[in-house]
């Protein structure tokens, strides 16, 4: 069901998901007390990143090179760019179901 | 354009609700789902993760609409999220990339942790079609039913993971645990034999991977 979009590309995927699915749940329940310091947190946080990188950094690589491969060749290259421009993530919160439109700013 | 607007509480602890919506796919609820890939992932500084899914949906069509209003009845989705472990949150926005004129979907979720320890999910959502035709209407109406539908089913997908998440954390010892198995295991399945991590996700993984029928 939810391969990737490539068929080729979906071994790496499956053997990346697995790799990060497992990684993941250590990342979500962080080991390091919630008082924690900016600096103890960022210590930790880049002690995840390295562990993740030792684990599954070979198998994300080859199936991002894949899956870039696979978007640019089904010619969706330019929607995805447009939609990551727009940086949702740091928009402000989904406007309140009475507000009128705002324009893009 | 409409509007839609709703909070779903958890009883399970932030960390395991986000983990059952990341892995929502595949489930039996999603069967619309046709592939999901990763396109980006990054840890900020701070400890967050960014995420950014590109994921390609089957979708039925109306029986008024148009002959050729769309030139297929699929639609690619981008999926972009930020989990942030330390302050218990997860953001996630997704909008579909093409038939944007015929109707425009952009839905935000969030998952936090509320002081009990139980997990509250807000959903919002915008819908808006540029058809016009005098069918702007009826599109936008549609759309929202049609998402209304949709919030419940992948709730339900989010729920049935949920549930195997917990069942395998209960069961540490038995890897793979046959007897409980709400779906039957395929038998067939030659990637899986050589699974070690003695993990949740490998656990639950064997028990999603049964034969599919398409």
């Amino acid at each position: 069901m939810a391969h990737s979009l490539s068929p080729e590309c979906t071994p790496l995927k499956l053997e990346y998901d697995s790799c990060f699915n497992a990684w993941f749940e250590g990342y979500l329940e962080p080991a390091v007390a919630a008082s924690a310091s900016p600096k103890e947190r960022a210590n930790y946080s880049k002690q995840k990143a390295d562990e993740f990188q030792q684990k599954c950094g070979k198998v994300w690589e080859s199936y991002r090179f894949c899956v870039k491969k696979a978007v640019k060749e089904k010619g969706l290259d330019d929607l995805l760019q447009q939609a990551r421009d727009e940086n949702p993530l740091t928009e402000p919160p989904p406007p309140p179901p009475s507000s009128s439109e705002n324009p893009p700013s | 354009m409409k509007f839609f607007s709703q909070s779903f509480l958890y009883d399970d602890p932030w960390s395991i609700v986000s983990l059952a919506f990341f892995l929502r796919y595949p489930n039996p609820y999603a069967a619309h789902v046709v592939s999901c890939d990763v396109i980006s992932r990054t840890q900020t500084p701070s400890g967050s993760l960014l995420t950014t899914r590109l994921i390609l949906k089957r979708g039925a069509l109306p029986r008024w609409a148009p002959q050729g209003i769309v030139s297929r009845a699929e639609s690619w989705v981008i999926e972009e999220s930020e989990v942030d472990p330390h302050g218990k949150t997860v953001r996630c926005r997704t909008k579909n990339l093409d038939h944007v004129k015929v109707m425009q979907v952009e839905e935000w979720v969030m998952f936090r942790q509320t002081s009990e320890g139980k997990t509250l999910q807000t959903t919002e959502a915008r819908i808006l079609s540029g058809f016009g035709w005098g069918l702007t209407k009826r599109i936008e109406n549609h759309g929202l039913t049609r998402f209304k539908a949709n919030v419940q089913r992948s709730r339900e997908g989010v729920s049935l993971i949920l549930s195997l998440l917990r069942q395998s954390r209960l069961q540490p010892m038995t890897l793979g645990g046959q007897e409980s198995l709400p779906t039957s295991q395929s038998a067939g399945s030659d990637s899986d034999s050589s699974c070690t991590q003695n993990n949740t996700w490998s656990r639950l993984k064997s028990w999603l991977n049964s034969p599919s029928p398409t």
